[in-house]
């Protein structure tokens, strides 16, 4: 098995306290925190391992992968909403509510095997592993989940976190360089195969090779990016109009297309 | 920009099948890089977005291969 321990780890900065890389929720989520050298590590690991115990408690709790999980029992109706762990319930709710923001096309009662909300759940647990680092005497932390990514404060002084997004057509590369507010989430069938389905016609189906959407809740952009990819562009107007949040696409022809708001800093030239 | 591997630089243009809504020129200044360039500046980034991938997957992505980018 290789050492994930240093792997994804940011370039060295003297403001990065902490990387971590946990192998959870069938992928690997690493966590970064940043804050100046005079800051002592020994304060910051209790935070992380709160912020990992949650992690694996989402996963315990909304993992599909193992039969026993509440969701699963509850997906097979062996158990009803009102024995199961409360955040199972929360979860739905914000589902319900993306599935109307998103006009429907992010809908995790449509899947064939029943409910499944995964397209929420991933961006929701990172961004409450996240939340359990706010009180860590830090100046910024990096929560991301297979892509998703949750983040608070800054790297350094006087600077804001910036991404980048892997260019579905080439993965080992880019596509662009995006200044960081908030959280970003991105979907697309090139790293795993087709697995999102399109709620309206029942078919395996992506309309765009990626879709991102930036925002303040990542399990609701997590969301949002399932529908965009599924939906194709005529969704980034939806998106729009919904204030805090950003979205950006790449086509099958490596076209991209971005909400005004999008906080682009570079783009790379595609073939 | 700095540096000796940038080979050219761009900037947008409204037919750069950018933007989904037509914007004045003066707001579409992105500078558009090759991917010399591109990944010059990814050794600046904290992290990366793409597709879902699984824990093997993590290995040979963007986001596994962080500390790399850039040199």
């Amino acid at each position: 098995m290789v050492n994930v321990d240093t792997l994804g780890a940011p370039l060295e900065s003297n403001d990065l306290i902490l990387h971590h890389a946990e192998d959870v929720m069938g992928t690997v989520v690493t966590i970064d925190v940043y804050g100046p050298p005079t800051v002592n590590r020994e304060l910051v690991d209790p935070y992380l391992s709160s912020a990992l115990a949650s992690l694996h408690h989402a996963d315990s709790v909304f993992s599909l992968w193992q039969a026993d999980s509440p969701m699963s029992k509850l997906r097979r109706g062996e158990i009803d909403l009102a024995k199961a762990p409360v955040v199972i319930g929360e979860v739905l709710e914000a589902c319900q509510a993306a599935r109307e923001l998103s006009q429907g096309w992010f809908d995790p009662w449509a899947l064939p095997g029943g409910t499944d909300p995964t397209g929420y759940v991933k961006g929701w647990a990172a961004q409450r592993a996240l939340h359990l680092l706010l009180g860590a005497p830090v100046q910024g932390a990096i929560v991301n989940a297979a892509g998703d990514i949750a983040s608070f404060g800054y790297p350094s002084e006087g600077e804001k976190f910036k991404v980048g997004i892997t260019n579905p057509h080439s993965p080992k590369e880019l596509t662009a360089i995006v200044a960081l507010d908030g959280c970003i989430a991105t979907s697309g069938s090139y790293e795993r195969g087709q697995h999102l389905m399109d709620p309206h016609s029942g078919h395996f189906c992506t309309r765009v090779a990626s879709a991102s959407v930036m925002g303040p809740d990542l399990g609701l952009a997590d969301a949002l990016a399932t529908a965009l990819a599924i939906a194709g562009n005529d969704l980034l107007d939806v998106i729009d109009e919904l204030s805090e949040f950003e979205a950006f696409t790449v086509s099958f022809d490596q076209e991209r297309h971005w909400t005004p708001g999008f906080p682009l800093i570079s783009l790379a030239a595609h073939e | 920009m700095t540096g000796s591997k940038i080979t050219s630089v761009t900037i947008g243009s409204l037919n750069d099948g950018g933007n989904y809504r037509s914007q004045s020129i003066d707001s579409m200044a992105i500078p558009i890089l090759e991917q010399e360039a591109m990944a010059a500046q990814s050794g600046n980034i904290q992290s990366v977005s793409g597709a879902s991938y699984t824990s093997a997957g993590f290995i040979q992505s963007l986001q596994g291969a962080l500390t790399t980018l850039g040199l």
